[in-house]
């Protein structure tokens, strides 16, 4: 591991300093995990939302690109290959539009805690390694709730990279960032698209508040800190079961 | 840059040989784009002529596009269309979400969106590049419009279609509301959800909502119009007038020197 990985420590000390979340027009709350493919986000969310589960607070889980009501065009630009840098973006904000309009933020409304994996850093991320401007993509998602917590998962280029290429046959067009001519070979890249999808989330850690959490850490290790910082910054209690 | 407006220079002008006003004519025009270009695209490559022709439903812009179509094809230049939902990706879901009545404002507008920049990137761009006129039937701002009564942000949307393209002739063909109505209930006997703003709740009564909703929208063309320069044409005169006028305002644009124009049998029904 090189320098440039950041300890999970550093991370909680700076928690400490952070100004107090402002108010909501809602009830209630939005915790959201970021990183990249194979930095072990959604190994943890995961977890999280059992641990939440079990308990029997209200929650509700939602991923990125999941609404049927894009599906046919998403697959049809993919299949196709008709997709460009703006075409691909919009798809998936009109995607996340439906979500947000129809779900997420009925629930805000309603009082739910609600855990998404992948939110709009997604697209400022990979948008942005696509060649959309990072002022055109912030404006387009600027009718998106603000997260109370987002979780940023970084693990080494290579760990990510490795875990993504040993659990998949081949990758997709699309995935791979074909699309952006850097490379024939598809492993290649996907390795260069990730390393510029890291370089834009990197960015993003001060500007947006990430939570930073090391992905190379033991998974309930890792786990344990993540509920810690959630009951921390989220108070539990209103979401809790109500008692007879 | 320079070599560019040379370039420009050259399409446009009657002889091929620019002289020094219309180079300063040429130096003031505003950029292409309303920001920064889409990516990957260079301005100087776009040879071709944008004209964009807007108004509600029912202000006879299809008929005139037909019209137009073939005088410019009858003049020797190529022509390529564009319309809402008429994109390869996008157009028929967006014909199903319309159905089923149960999208949301903002799913809508950026699917409309996407709509729009998918013909725009590989169907309009490449036309422009190889010289062509396009005739737009409604462009960006019948989609800002419409997004802005439904409570969307001006700025917003503004944002969005910063990377499209400037269009170099946009005509507003403005009708009063209540002949809007007349005219699209004479063509399909029934008025749409979606053109009487059904979705917006405005009145159950269908010919109150129609209007009220068209009202809203022509604000904000009035508001559009302003702010970038739409050449507003009466789209209650008649067909042949209204299609010299544009005929007109386009030949100048395009150094035609001859506007005489007569439909062919195959349009003649058109001509009113």
């Amino acid at each position: 591991m090189g320098t440039d990985t950041p300890d999970t420590l550093t991370v909680t000390e700076t928690l400490s300093l952070k100004e107090p979340i402002p108010k909501r027009p809602y009830p209630g709350a939005l915790v959201v995990v970021e990183g990249i493919d194979g930095s072990g986000k959604s190994t943890q969310l995961y977890l999280l939302k059992r641990w939440l589960e079990i308990g029997g607070y209200r929650i509700h889980f939602t991923e990125w690109n999941s609404s049927p009501l894009v599906k046919s065009a998403t697959r049809r630009g993919k299949q196709r290959r008709l997709l460009t840098s703006t075409t691909f973006s919009l798809l998936h904000a009109a995607d996340f539009a439906d979500r947000c309009e129809r779900q997420i933020m009925p629930l805000l409304h309603g009082g739910y805690l609600v855990l998404a994996d992948r939110y709009i850093y997604t697209a400022f991320a990979r948008d942005a390694a696509r060649g959309c401007s990072p002022h055109w993509l912030r404006n387009l998602y600027s009718f998106a709730p603000t997260p109370d917590i987002t979780f940023y998962f970084r693990a080494p280029l290579d760990v990510a990279v490795n875990r993504i290429v040993a659990g998949r046959p081949k990758l997709k067009y699309y995935e791979a960032g074909m699309d952006l001519g850097i490379s024939l070979d598809r492993a290649e890249s996907f390795r260069i698209f990730q390393e510029r999808i890291l370089t834009n989330y990197d960015q993003m850690i001060e500007t947006d508040n990430f939570v930073l959490m090391d992905g190379t850490v033991r998974v309930n290790k890792l786990q344990k800190l993540m509920r810690q910082i959630v009951a921390e910054r989220i108070s539990l209690q209103q979401f809790a079961p109500k008692k007879k | 840059m320079k070599r560019a407006d040379k370039t420009t220079l050259k399409t446009h002008g009657s002889n091929g040989r620019p002289s020094k006003k219309r180079k300063s004519a040429v130096a003031e025009l505003p950029s292409r784009f309303y920001g920064s270009p889409l990516p990957g695209v260079k301005p100087e490559e776009l040879s071709g002529t944008l004209v964009v022709i807007e108004g509600t439903d029912g202000s006879g812009r299809s008929t005139q596009i037909s019209l137009l179509t073939e005088w410019l094809e009858s003049e020797g230049f190529a022509v390529q269309t564009m319309g809402l939902r008429r994109s390869y990706l996008v157009g028929e879901d967006i014909d199903g979400l319309l159905a089923e009545n149960s999208v949301t404002r903002m799913t809508l507008a950026l699917m409309y969106s996407t709509d729009f920049f998918d013909q725009l990137e590989r169907r309009i761009l490449p036309a422009l590049r190889s010289g062509l006129i396009v005739l737009a039937d409604r462009y960006i701002f019948t989609l800002i419009a419409r997004a802005a009564v439904r409570g969307i942000g001006r700025d917003y949307l503004h944002g969005i279609y910063e990377t499209a393209l400037r269009p170099d002739l946009t005509f507003w063909l403005n009708v009063r509301p209540e002949v809007a109505f007349d005219r699209e209930f004479k063509k399909s006997q029934i008025i749409s959800y979606w053109e009487s703003g059904r979705d917006m709740s405005l009145s159950n009564d269908l010919f109150q909502s129609f209007i009220r909703y068209q009202s809203m929208i022509k604000r904000e063309f009035e508001y559009l119009s302003k702010r970038h320069g739409f050449i507003e044409m009466d789209g209650e005169s008649s067909v042949s007038d209204l299609n010299r006028l544009l005929r007109k305002r386009i030949a100048a644009h395009l150094g035609i020197r001859s506007t005489h124009y007569r439909p062919s049998h195959a349009l003649s029904h058109l001509w009113r």
